[in-house]
């Protein structure tokens, strides 16, 4: 296997009853990239997170993150090893500070890189910075705006020091401002700390602009990979999930 | 500034609490007997409060049958010095049977989430009591059991256990907050916070929560067997009744659950109350301790200390915002 690849999702496949979420998807991510995952609502791309992170047992598959076979693991195990996520419905810490989760973060995390309470502190307050939450950040999580609790669990995953991570649909709730301004963060940040990104997402504008290579998923199944232009000519994904219009928009950029 | 501030607010709290502790260590020459007995029941119920706090204040687990862990010191204890043991000796090894125990049931229970965790340890307490009731030949069955009288002057007794107790629950304290500020310490607190984002950062979740309860379970034994000593009697139904839990739950949600002083605090509270205004009509004291709960969690959740502690933070919030809006 090309060692450059990260992560290697092997015919994975989750069944809920008869209902086929994630049916035998396979795809590699290699170091260094920004991957785009999309496709319509229920398509099972926040199933198959759900998967790689240890979240939910599969029913059938492999996943394999740097050569390690991972598939058995529990969601800490797989953290501890540098993949992580966050998640498309917010789940902060309730009762802490802004801070305070990110420390957590930085606590824990990934086991080679782990942090004392000092240590952590200080990563904390630098991750803080770079991400723009040390204004907000003795402020209780439950006191904050979505964006910038978007903003936070970003912050907490970085804090962790992961190599591969996860953003499921991050951008969601954001005005076409501020998702600009998170464009250019995860950008800036991956090339810093050189993560490898998978990236779930609506906006398309967002994940055109920012993807090396996108896959798309429709029903369950992986229709079309490819760089960003051939997704958006692909006839499957157009009829799946574009539409025509947009489509040539977009090819028209 | 800042700091050097902190640190002479750090060193005045640490005069305070010493002067407190000299001030209880020295106490007992001054009050009768009857006070040193109750306050000796309160250094016990703070003792087994700051273990509820641990578990449901800091964590988010409710173990309603925690008191299991209090019956079991008390009865390990009397078991092994009827045997001829030291009350030491005897007292290690019931608490290290309560570990024990709460390792070898927290597997399968702390699975459980919310009401199902409270009821199965519950369960848990009942089948431990019925399983001291049934044998006899070891335990003394539902009669009880007796343990050695110290063969001096009771009052002399007495004073022992107020120190005893007393440092019990100084110790325990001083545990618990060196556990709630170590990294363990985020891990409890994440897991009351939100238990998969805790797993899926990393957290050990099942280590985590054993481990919580095992050193509750620890200093949970440690009052039990005090206890037992002291009483010189117990009885299966005594030490194994879910009031004792639930008495101390309320004492941990008047002082303020999920703060270090609060279950003292409750502790003194409750126990002074129950003593000094419930003692005329005793058959009204379970009626009064239910409304109370319902009043602390409707009107004060946050309890004594809680709702100070808030009170304090809002002040202190209000200040640095205007600073940093003239810098920024």
């Amino acid at each position: 296997m090309d060692n450059r690849v990260i992560l290697d999702i092997q015919s994975v496949s989750k069944h809920f009853g008869a209902l086929k979420a994630v049916d035998q998807v396979s795809f590699w991510v290699e170091q260094g990239e920004i991957v785009g995952l999309i496709g319509p609502n229920g398509a099972g791309k926040t199933t198959l997170t759900n998967i790689v992170t240890g979240d939910l047992k599969k029913t059938e598959g492999q996943v394999f993150f740097k050569g390690q076979n991972i598939s058995h693991l529990q969601p800490f195990q797989i953290a501890r090893i540098g993949l992580t996520r966050t998640y498309q419905i917010v789940k902060p810490l309730e009762g802490m500070t802004v801070e305070e989760n990110v420390l957590v973060g930085s606590l824990f995390g990934r086991v080679d890189r782990k942090n004392d309470l000092n240590k952590g502190r200080k990563k904390t307050r630098e991750i803080m910075e770079l991400v723009g939450l040390d204004k907000k950040k003795d402020l209780l999580v439950s006191d904050i705006t979505l964006p910038d609790l978007k903003r936070m669990e970003f912050a907490r995953v970085l804090a962790m020091d992961p190599e591969v991570v996860f953003l499921d649909e991050v951008m969601a709730g954001l005005n076409p401002s501020e998702v600009e301004e998170a464009s250019e963060l995860i950008k800036r940040i991956r090339e810093d700390k050189r993560l490898t990104i998978i990236y779930i997402e609506h906006i398309m504008k967002a994940v055109m602009g920012i993807s090396d290579r996108i896959i798309v998923l429709h029903h369950g199944k992986k229709i079309c990979e490819g760089s960003p232009k051939e997704v958006c000519d692909n006839p499957a994904v157009i009829e799946a999930y574009l539409g025509k219009r947009y489509a040539k928009e977009m090819i028209n950029k | 500034m800042n700091i050097t501030e902190k640190k002479i607010n750090m060193n005045k709290t640490i005069i305070l609490i010493l002067a407190l502790i000299l001030l209880f260590i020295l106490l007992p020459r001054f009050i009768s007997g009857y006070y040193v007995r109750i306050f000796t029941a309160i250094f016990m119920y703070a003792t087994i409060a700051q273990g509820f706090n641990l578990m449901s204040g800091y964590m988010g687990y409710l173990p309603f049958g925690n008191v299991m862990f209090f019956g079991i010191g008390a009865y390990v204890t009397a078991i092994f010095m009827g045997k001829g043991f030291s009350f030491v000796c005897a007292l290690l090894l019931a608490a290290l049977a309560a570990v024990l125990t709460s390792i070898i049931l927290g597997f399968p229970v702390l699975r459980l989430r919310g009401h199902y965790f409270a009821i199965a340890t519950i369960g848990m307490n009942g089948a431990i009591m019925s399983v001291v009731q049934n044998t006899t030949e070891i335990t003394g069955g539902a009669m009880g059991t007796t343990l050695p009288i110290i063969p001096r002057a009771p009052g002399i007794v007495y004073n022992y256990f107020y120190l005893a107790m007393f440092t019990l629950m100084v110790v325990t304290t001083m545990v618990m907050y060196l556990v709630i500020h170590s990294k363990f310490g985020y891990a409890v607190r994440s897991i009351k916070a939100n238990e998969e984002a805790a797993n899926s950062m990393g957290i050990n979740t099942t280590y985590t929560k054993i481990t919580a309860w095992a050193i509750t379970a620890l200093f949970t034994s440690i009052a039990g067997a005090l206890y037992g000593y002291w009483m010189s009697f117990i009885a299966p139904e005594e030490v194994f009744d879910v009031m004792i839990s639930v008495n101390t739950i309320v004492m941990m949600l008047i002082g303020g659950a999920g703060t270090i002083l609060g279950p003292i605090i409750g502790a003194f509270i409750i126990e002074t109350v129950s003593e000094f205004a419930w003692s005329g009509f005793m058959e009204y004291h379970l009626a009064a301790l239910g409304i109370a709960t319902i009043i602390i969690v409707f009107f004060v959740p946050r309890g004594v200390i809680g709702s100070l502690g808030s009170m304090i933070r809002n002040k202190k919030m209000a200040l640095p915002k205007k600073v940093g809006e003239s810098n920024g």
